[in-house]
């Protein structure tokens, strides 16, 4: 699977737009998380495709804001912000370099069908699910059976 | 405000919204009700996935009707009769065990309907049935857990399930009286039943729950707008705050 549609044509925007925290994981950013799928120009006009991560996500419409943020401090005060919902976002489309960054910030990163959680703490896959729902929705809740750290998973979504 | 729809597949999918939506609004009920804090959160967590999914439904309902109205004005400015969720979204949280019993009848059916969605020709909807797949089948994960502890756990939670199973059974028939518009945008509405029919008879034997036979509801249908009692309290609730402060706004 592609991991990110980046548009090879603007990638001074590409850059910026990676400047643009997740706000509720900041570690990462909506380029990374897979958010931001693809950048056109129309003249001036800077056109922005977005997908959601989860239809109910709060954040849904902050990233919208957000990324209009950025383009207009960037001087692109001419600009559209499209929402596409396919192809559907999934954790596939995360790199391993943004996983490395979610486990040190420790957020568990997502794993081939939730079949090994690691414990950011100790790296201890001994861990157990407490809640199938964390304080986002694309995060589960968990223990480490080792060294006792509850923790946030980011589940599997594909 | 009179919010007013016209095309015929935007006044069907408006089912699928409204339904959403309704089962969204007494899921937000149980935010800092539940019964323990994770259960809490799960439940805030569900009850999020169905707001999200009935947003984007109002979306295209939008979409398909000339964008004359806004997702919000869909939800705030309509009566009781110019809803039509099924009834069972409706009905009230008289106990957590109708709170997962609501869930998981809705869920078991919601799981069919959006599969089925998925081929649908308008290509928004089929999108988006394909990303709110996989929403439902979490959320039906976790509330058939619900099923099976309450069920199997102790004779007080297996009792309390029964009765929110005997009371909420009612209000699924009207699901499946399939009119021309259901026929004209479920490529097999009979499956969409059988399917039901055998993971909810399926799941309530495994859980020790019988499936009493229910007496035929007496209310007319919901494609027509009509509801159970519930929805007015429900509504006055959820509409007051853009209804007494029409200009009100987030600031």
């Amino acid at each position: 699977m592609v991991v990110i549609d980046i548009n090879k044509k603007y990638p001074e925007i590409w850059e910026f737009l990676a400047e643009v925290p997740d706000p509720e994981i900041p570690v990462i950013n909506l380029v990374e998380l897979g958010v931001v799928r693809n950048v056109e120009k129309e003249g001036e006009k800077v056109i922005v495709t977005i997908t959601p991560t989860y239809t109910g996500c709060p954040a849904k419409k902050l990233f919208e804001d957000l990324i209009r943020e950025k383009l207009v401090e960037k001087g692109f005060d001419q600009n559209e912000i499209i929402t596409t919902l396919s192809p559907a976002w999934n954790t596939d489309w995360l790199s391993e370099a943004t996983k490395a960054k979610m486990m040190a910030d420790g957020i568990s990163p997502p794993t081939d069908d939730n079949k090994i959680v690691t414990c950011p703490n100790c790296k201890s896959t001994n861990t157990k699910m407490i809640s199938k729902f964390g304080t986002t929705p694309c995060q589960s809740f968990h223990s480490c059976i080792d060294c006792l750290e509850p923790f946030n998973y980011f589940k599997c979504h594909r | 405000m009179k919010v007013t729809i016209e095309n015929k597949e935007a006044l069907w999918l408006l089912r699928l919204a409204d339904t959403s939506l309704i089962m969204g609004q007494r899921m937000a009920e149980m935010c800092s009700n539940g019964p323990f804090l994770e259960e809490d959160i799960a439940l805030s967590n569900v009850s999020l996935d169905l707001f999200g999914r009935a947003e984007e439904l109002y979306k295209i309902v939008a979409k398909l009707d000339g964008d004359k109205f806004t997702p919000d004005e869909y939800v705030f400015h309509r009566n009781e009769r110019e809803f039509y969720n099924i009834k069972l979204a409706e009905q009230p949280n008289e106990d957590f065990a109708w709170v997962i019993a609501r869930q998981f009848l809705h869920d078991v059916y919601a799981k069919e309907a959006f599969s089925q969605l998925e081929s649908s020709k308008n290509s928004d909807l089929a999108a988006l049935a394909t990303k709110v797949l996989k929403e439902i089948e979490y959320n039906l994960s976790h509330c058939k857990d619900w099923m099976y502890r309450l069920g199997l756990g102790t004779e007080e939670s297996n009792h309390r399930l029964q009765e929110a199973v005997d009371h909420l059974l009612k209000y699924t028939s009207e699901i499946f009286n399939w009119d021309e518009l259901d026929k004209a945008n479920y490529p097999d509405c009979e499956k969409i039943e059988s399917t039901w029919n055998n993971e909810v008879n399926r799941v309530l034997a495994e859980v020790n729950i019988k499936r009493k036979e229910v007496p035929e509801l007496t209310m007319r249908d919901f494609r027509d707008g009509f509801h159970s009692e519930h929805i007015g309290h429900l509504l006055s609730i959820m509409q007051y705050l853009p209804r007494a402060y029409p200009d009100a706004k987030w600031s």
